[in-house]
């Protein structure tokens, strides 16, 4: 008996140990909203990361290490994203981090990730002061006037719509959006009819709509998430308003086409994301995420499948777990990924195309690619 | 006309106001309990409502289904949750619904997922014209739907027995009971009824948003408190008029005051500049 006791011992000795060799994997950190309202964007964003760090293992690995993600629940919040963002680095030791969150959880942790002299990517949040946190801090994915100015091509130029109302969302996607479109209308002979803003909370948008239905504009330029646009637009649709609506990546989910159903049709939005792309990496991605996940992909997943791979790629690159050196092979970073070319500015911002979508039978499908480097250059300073 | 169809979409978000609201304050009524878990009830109703008429295609099936079982729900939530602790402060049966209410909110997110629902072929989407206004069918429901059950409820409390004993309970508890009245089982039917009219208010904003998700209480938790505070607490005529005033004004609100206040704030400021006036609420006594 007291043999058998030491034999335990013995192995939970050992155990110990090849859990602390196993610790020397290469670990990074991210921070995404698993529980609360933005759950189900950050239960795709992990999945996509998840996703990409998975096929890296696959592949060997980091230079030979493997890759191991430390996940933790900011809620969206940055009340709860700064103190995680401060575990990741000073406890937790991640060479580098990534945010699946949204914009007020990311810049949060930003100031800290950079702070610590650790690289952080933020996938799709899209609040310009992002990456104004500092040298380490990269984001690849629009920031939110980059997309506004688009949809103004988009609406101006593309569709020849000139006169626009225009619905915006009151948090830092919605506003920057905005401020982005009304940038660039001018350019395209756009005038903006009225502008309506709603809440993150608002589902019920009767009052909007009766108003919008009075202003008879060409077109209408809606910010939003697909669970807010989803019932905005079969509401906009049900009220008689038959004028194209212009969303943008935060619909990108088969879920808005679930929820408005036929009222989808039509609907078009600025994105990262083509389906219909002939490009192998989105192909892979696309039929590999659905494989994982047991639905399909959509901006949110491919964003954070995009932030890991570029991350992951540096690190290769850079052949250490020298935290300047990725930082450095970052900023040199031109990396295919689902979402496109991937390489960035020296404030660390993304240059790529943005996709428009289009909704055609009850799917997302090809619209066009808006590629004009000078229209969508993002901020540099 | 603008101003007609602007009334018309106050109202029939007043209409959920009530049903939600209704049920919150005839559990203050009666407990003076502030009800803050009857909000994670309503969220209960819309999916109950979805699911059901997915697997059945049935409509007002989904509807007294939902009503019957987040009802008995309602009873269950009073006799575990809060009967064990009706001796203690007001604020300890408080704090036990607002933790009951995030818990509901959390396991819904784990059992239904974190997408939220939505009808595979969402019935009553069809619009009704009626001059320049155009009403969606769910629309319509949604206020004929709480015309029905508020006055199928104002017709129980003033017509039956049982309606008497309840109204009897809630006006002098003590003396109800001497009179023979089982007070427990008042409590029961005041929970019951209540949840079951939150679980209504539930399957109609499934059907006029097309969604449910874990969260989608969080908005009527807070709101609902504000509309029996200005109803005058405990007053079912008072909060049914604050309900749809509240509709209407945020309805106005939205268009006119949206770049100041977003819906929610006009809410509160309405709430604040009532009781500035009348601290007894809208239709209280003083």
């Amino acid at each position: 008996m007291f043999a058998w006791k030491h034999s335990v011992a013995a192995i939970a000795v050992a155990v110990a140990m090849a859990a602390g060799s196993a610790a020397a994997d290469v670990k990074i950190g991210i921070n995404v909203p698993l529980t609360g309202f933005a759950a189900a964007d950050g239960k795709s964003a992990l999945t996509g990361a998840q996703l990409a760090a998975e096929e890296a293992n696959a592949a060997g690995g980091i230079n030979g290490e493997k890759v191991e993600l430390v996940v933790y629940d900011d809620q969206a919040s940055p009340k709860e994203s700064a103190p995680i963002a401060t575990k990741l680095t000073a406890q937790d030791k991640v060479v580098a981090g990534i945010s699946g969150s949204y914009s007020g959880a990311t810049r949060a942790a930003a100031g800290v990730y950079q702070a610590a002299g650790t690289p952080f990517i933020s996938a799709y949040a899209v609040h310009p002061d992002i990456t104004r946190a500092g040298d380490f801090v990269f984001r690849t994915s629009f920031v939110g006037e980059v997309q506004g100015r688009a949809g103004a091509k988009l609406i101006g130029g593309m569709l020849g719509k000139k006169r626009v109302v225009m619905i915006t969302l009151q948090n830092d996607f919605g506003k920057s959006l905005a401020a982005g479109f009304r940038e660039a209308a001018g350019k395209f002979g756009i005038t903006v009819v009225a502008e309506y803003p709603y809440s993150i909370k608002d589902r019920q948008f009767g009052p909007i709509v009766s108003k919008v239905k009075a202003d008879k504009p060409e077109a209408i330029y809606a910010s939003g998430y697909f669970f807010t646009a989803g019932p905005l637009v079969s509401q906009l649709r049900a009220a008689g308003i038959d004028v194209p609506v212009i969303g943008q990546e935060g619909y990108d989910s088969e879920k808005f086409i679930e929820i408005a159903g036929k009222a989808a049709e039509g609907v078009i939005i600025t994105t990262s994301l083509d389906r219909d792309s002939d490009k192998a990496e989105t192909k892979h991605f696309i039929a590999a995420f659905e494989k994982k996940a047991g639905y399909k992909a959509d901006m949110v997943a491919a964003s954070g499948h995009t932030a890991m791979k570029v991350l992951i790629e540096a690190m290769r690159k850079a052949g250490t777990t020298d935290k300047k050196a990725i930082r450095d092979a970052i900023a040199a970073a031109k990396v295919e990924a689902s979402t496109g070319t991937i390489s960035f500015n020296g404030l660390g911002e993304v240059r790529k195309d943005v996709q428009v979508q289009v909704v055609k039978d009850g799917a997302w499908h090809h619209h066009s690619v808006i590629s004009d480097p000078d229209l969508l250059a993002p901020p540099s300073k | 006309m603008l101003a007609f169809e602007l009334t018309v979409q106050g109202l029939v978000q007043g209409s959920i106001y009530a049903l939600i609201a209704v049920g919150l304050t005839l559990v203050y009524g009666l407990l003076r309990i502030l009800h803050v878990a009857h909000a994670g009830l309503f969220t209960l109703g819309g999916y109950f409502g979805v699911l059901i008429t997915n697997a059945t295609g049935s409509l007002p099936l989904a509807i007294l289904v939902a009503m019957v079982v987040v009802g008995v729900l309602g009873i269950l939530v009073y006799r575990l949750c809060y009967q064990p602790i009706l001796d203690q402060p007001p604020y300890v049966a408080l704090i036990a619904s607002i933790g009951l209410f995030i818990a509901m909110e959390e396991i819904y997110r784990l059992v239904f997922g974190p997408f939220g629902i939505s009808y595979t072929d969402a019935p009553l989407t069809d619009t009704v014209t009626l001059a320049t206004l155009n009403l969606k069918q769910g629309e319509i429901l949604t206020m004929v739907g709480t015309v029905v059950l508020i006055g199928g409820l104002a017709v129980f409390a003033g017509r039956t027995r049982m309606g008497a004993a309840w109204r009897a309970t809630v006006t002098d508890p003590a003396m109800a009971e001497s009179f023979g009245i089982d007070v427990i089982k008042v409590r029961y039917l005041n929970f019951f009824i209540g949840s079951a009219l939150a679980a209504a208010a539930g399957v109609l904003v499934a059907l006029l948003n097309n969604l449910v998700e874990p969260t989608m209480g969080s908005v009527p938790s807070y709101k609902a408190l504000a509309i029996i505070v200005l109803g005058g607490l405990g007053d079912v005529r008072g909060t049914l008029i604050a309900a749809l005033a509240l509709g209407v004004i945020e309805s106005f609100g939205t268009i006119y005051l949206g770049t100041i206040l977003d819906r929610d704030a006009i809410a509160f400021a309405f709430l604040i500049i009532v009781l500035m006036i009348r601290p007894q609420g809208l239709f209280g006594r003083a």
